[in-house]
Formats: structure tokens, C-alpha cells, sequence
């Protein structure tokens, strides 16, 4: 019985992981390339939410065409704060980026929040659940399974087929090494911020499966602390390690939970966010570079 | 083929250019010796654009380029062999040649530049399929080195080739500027802490110290002058 349930939600972990590494990929490509970390990503998955929940409510218009859009608004967003902010702070100490990053996050709040109001929202996408036997899984979840995964695709053959794909990655292995090959670097870090954001607004859209009445301007934050936590079970740098940090990670917070609710007088989902910290903690102790890659 | 006048840059507040300027004639070596510290590399990366030049000007083949973008410069054949091998660790050595060919205009040419390279460096043909980061110290050198004769430069500046290797490998890094220069008619720029090796080499020599020139000559002038050898090259 126990056994059963537990199987039937690192399942459902593994669905959510892959989501949660999608929603991360954008986090480590811009810490990656521009070695800036993103305080302000939970808002932009937030806005990737508001984008899927105006879309559905407002014009009809079904989630998996909200990915796309998203993702354009993401690139938009993207250009927009680089040229306005990003830019100067990259060569600046830390400090400078973290604080902007952290604006920018609460700038997106309280504009969504001026928008749409602060109060929680939801929309119903009514499709079919189908029963796997150990669990029963809503198709929407399935998709965003699905389309975590063909976004991770797309992006790894874009990284390593295209020559803007392979200049980003000379970029991130070293920038210096970069210039001496004639890569444009003051490009690719606009083009990587734009696509890490973008990619960071999709992820939004294919979370929103996840929380039905889940979306509000204050949501991000959760998923910052999350993507922190995942970015560095992959190693920080590489999108893909992200993106298998997020399959670890979904798998240990719904396993997690499973055991924590035998233990009597606890709230289960009180306690994962506490592991998921002390992941983070651990993880930071032990092998600062990530558990996932090699080096 | 380049002349650097008055050249001030630093780095934030610190100034450590003082206005040197030097000349490099086109089919020649030219090198830039002086003790560690005194701005030879600090000269380079603000000739190639990594360092913002302040003050000062810069031309290649007849024009200015004092504020060009990086990519740019390489796009017209100069470019750099940064100081302690910037390669690509994560990739292969053969997608780090195909790195240095990147641009359009080298792309055309990374048949015949492989080409090059492989006899310059048969060595890496060999190693093709490794990690670069995984690579003995004198081979990453051949790679930084390779992949910037990918790139199909015409100038190239070679920031402290033999730094690190064994007297065995020094002496072939040498041989290799050499024939860069005699096959290929590449003009080179050489910075080195390494005296005695740079000036069996080198057809025309500045000495820099504390960011100004202090010296230049031929190597034979400057190997007769005990004033200059003792007071900045330490011979």
C-alpha cells in the first residue's frame, strides 16, 4: 500500500521534476553565460502565468499556444531589462546585479499586481485524466511533461548544432577565449539573457498545469528558492544539468513527501521545502560544482 | 602593418599603460620583453580591445581601429593568443580548431587552415576527439596557438607562448613562430618574460617597463647595450 502510493507519487515527482528542470534551464543559462544570478526569476515564471491565465480567460486561447507567446514576451522582457540594466552590471562587483535582478523581481510584481490584483487565480483547462495504474495523472500535467522535454531537446541541439548555439557555449566555457575567436560576446550576452528569460516565462506557462488556483503576483518566490537549489544539483552553468537537477529534485520533494506524512503531527509539505534547503546546504558543503557534473 | 602610439590603460582607477608606442613592421617578429608585471600583457589586451584603451591610438593596416569591438579586429586578421591557455576545457580539440574558424571569413578557408595546422601541430591531429582541458600543459598551448591560426589571421599577438613548459617545448614554440612567419607571412607580435629565447628569435625588440617603452633595437643592439640587459632584462 504504502509502497504503491510511494511509487505513484515519485511519478508524479518525475513529471513535475522535469518541469522544474525546465523551469530552471533559464537560471543557469544566464548565470552560465553571463555569470549573473537571477533573484528575480520566480517573477518571471510568475509572468509567464499571468501570460497562460489572461490568454485562457480573457481571448480562449489554449495553454500550449501560451508557451510560444510567452516565450516571445520572455524575449522581449529579455532585451528590454538587458539593454536597460543587465548590460553596465555585468563587468560590476555582484552585489549590483543581485540587487538589480531583485528589482526587476519586484518591478514585474507590482506591475502584474496593479493589473490583475494580488488575490489568487486560477483557470480550467478541463482535460481527461488518465489512470497509469499507480496514479492518475491529468493529460495537462502530461503535456507539460512532454513539452518540458521538447523544449530541453530543442534547446540542447541548438546549443551544440548552431553556430549561435556554439558561440554560447565557447562563451561559457571562457569569454576571453571567445573574443580571440572573433565571437561577438557582447551579443551573446544579450541574446542568452533574452532566451534565458524567455525560456524562464515558458516554464511559467507549463507550471500553471501544476497549480490550479495557484496564480498570484507574490508566487515566484518559491520557485526562485527551488531553481536555486536545482541550478546547483546540475552544476550551475550547464542548462542540462538543470534540467536533470529538476527530475532529482521533483523526485526527492514528492518522495519526501510520502515519508514525512507516516510521521504523525508533521505537515508534510512544510518539511520538503525544509530538505530542500538542507539539500542546497549540503550539496553547497560537499561539492560546491553541482552532484551531476563530472568535474 | 600596426602602430600603437601613446597607448594609456588600466584598470579602474589604475593606470598601467604610460603612453607606450612601438611599431610592427609587416612579415616580421616583433617582440616586447620585460620582467613579469610590468603591462606586456596589459599592452596586448588593450591593442586587441579585451582592455579599453583610454588615451592613445591604435592603427592596422592603415586604419585606425583604436575603438573597434573585438570580433571586429579578428575579422580583419588580428588577433590574440591570450596568456595562460583560455581554451575551451568542455569541448574537443577538434571543435576548438572549428571555434577559431568561426567567423564567415575563416569559415571559407577551415579545410586549408586545418590543413595548416595539423602540420604545424601533427600532435593534434591525434588528439582530435580528447577534451581539450584534459591535455598536457604544452598541448593546450599548441591548441590556443592553432585555434588562433584558424581564425586565418594575418597579425597575430602571442602573449607569453612558452610560459609554464618544459626548455624542450620552449624551444619548439620558438621553431613554431618561426615558421609561422616564414611559411605562412604572418606578422607576429610576441610578449615575453623568456630574454634570451625571444631574442635569438625576433627580428626587432621593444623593452617595456612600468608601462612606458624604455628600450628598443635590434637583438643585437640590444644584447651589446649591459645598460638595458642589466637594468630591465635581468642578463
Amino acid at each position: 500500500m504504502l509502497l504503491e502510493q510511494l511509487a505513484g507519487n515519485l511519478f508524479q515527482g518525475l513529471v513535475l521534476g522535469a518541469v522544474y528542470g525546465m523551469a530552471t534551464m533559464g537560471l543557469s543559462l544566464i548565470f552560465g553565460v553571463l555569470r549573473i544570478v537571477n533573484v528575480g526569476h520566480g517573477a518571471f515564471i510568475m509572468v509567464g502565468a499571468f501570460v497562460t491565465l489572461w490568454l485562457f480567460t480573457a481571448l480562449g486561447i489554449s495553454p500550449l499556444v501560451a508557451v510560444p507567446v510567452a516565450f516571445v514576451v520572455g524575449l522581449g522582457l529579455g532585451f528590454i531589462f538587458y539593454y536597460t540594466a543587465i548590460k553596465k552590471l555585468i563587468k560590476a562587483p555582484e552585489l549590483a546585479s543581485l540587487l538589480a535582478t531583485f528589482s526587476i523581481g519586484i518591478l514585474l510584481e507590482e506591475v502584474i499586481k496593479l493589473i490583475f490584483g494580488s488575490e489568487f487565480r486560477g483557470y480550467n483547462w478541463a482535460l481527461p485524466k488518465i489512470d497509469l495504474g499507480v496514479t492518475v495523472l491529468p493529460l495537462s500535467k502530461l503535456y507539460a511533461c512532454i513539452g518540458s522535454i521538447i523544449i530541453a531537446l530543442i534547446l540542447y541541439l541548438w546549443f551544440n548544432k548552431t553556430r549561435a548555439g556554439t558561440a554560447m557555449r565557447s562563451v561559457v566555457e571562457d569569454t576571453e577565449g571567445a573574443k580571440v575567436c572573433g565571437v561577438n560576446v557582447d551579443r551573446v550576452y544579450a541574446n542568452s539573457f533574452a532566451i534565458g528569460i524567455g525560456l524562464t516565462l515558458a516554464s511559467g506557462v507549463l507550471l500553471t498545469m501544476f497549480i490550479p488556483v495557484g496564480i498570484n503576483p507574490y508566487m515566484g518566490g518559491s520557485y526562485t528558492l527551488k531553481a536555486f537549489v536545482i541550478a546547483v544539483l546540475g552544476g550551475l552553468t550547464s542548462p542540462y544539468g538543470a534540467f536533470f537537477g529538476g527530475l532529482v529534485f521533483g523526485l526527492i520533494e514528492n518522495g519526501s513527501y510520502t515519508l514525512f506524512a507516516l510521521i504523525p503531527g508533521v505537515e508534510p509539505f512544510a518539511l520538503t521545502r525544509f530538505l530542500s534547503f538542507l539539500m542546497l546546504l549540503v550539496i553547497l558543503l560537499i561539492r560546491p560544482t553541482g552532484i551531476l557534473k563530472g568535474k | 602593418m600596426l602602430q600603437v602610439s601613446e597607448l594609456e590603460s588600466g584598470y579602474g582607477p589604475m593606470q598601467v599603460l604610460w603612453k607606450p608606442s612601438i611599431r610592427v613592421r609587416k612579415g616580421t617578429i616583433t617582440s616586447l620583453l620585460g620582467p613579469n608585471g610590468v603591462g606586456k600583457s596589459t599592452f596586448l589586451m588593450t591593442v586587441f580591445g579585451s582592455v579599453t584603451p583610454w588615451s592613445g591610438k591604435i592603427i592596422y593596416e592603415g586604419e585606425e581601429v583604436t575603438h573597434l569591438p573585438t570580433h571586429i579586429k579578428v575579422d580583419k586578421g588580428l588577433t590574440l593568443v591570450p596568456e595562460g591557455k583560455h581554451l575551451f576545457g568542455g569541448m574537443t580539440v577538434y571543435e576548438n580548431l572549428m571555434m577559431g574558424a568561426y567567423l564567415k571569413r575563416a569559415q571559407q578557408y577551415r579545410e586549408e587552415s586545418l590543413e595548416l595546422v595539423y602540420s604545424l601541430f601533427p600532435r593534434l591531429k591525434e588528439r582530435g576527439k580528447q577534451l581539450a582541458g584534459s591535455l598536457s600543459g604544452g598541448e593546450q598551448q599548441m591548441v590556443t596557438v592553432a585555434r588562433a591560426l584558424m581564425s586565418k589571421p594575418k597579425m597575430i599577438m602571442l602573449d607569453e607562448p612558452s610560459q609554464g613548459l618544459a626548455p624542450l617545448l620552449v624551444q619548439h614554440v620558438f621553431e613554431t613562430i618561426q615558421k609561422m612567419k616564414a611559411q605562412v607571412g604572418l606578422t607576429i607580435l610576441l610578449v615575453e618574460q623568456n630574454a634570451d629565447a625571444s631574442l635569438a628569435a625576433t627580428d626587432y625588440v621593444y623593452v617595456m617597463h612600468e608601462g612606458r617603452i624604455k628600450a628598443e633595437g635590434t637583438p643585437e643592439d640590444i644584447k651589446s647595450s649591459d645598460e638595458i640587459r642589466e637594468a630591465y632584462l635581468g642578463l
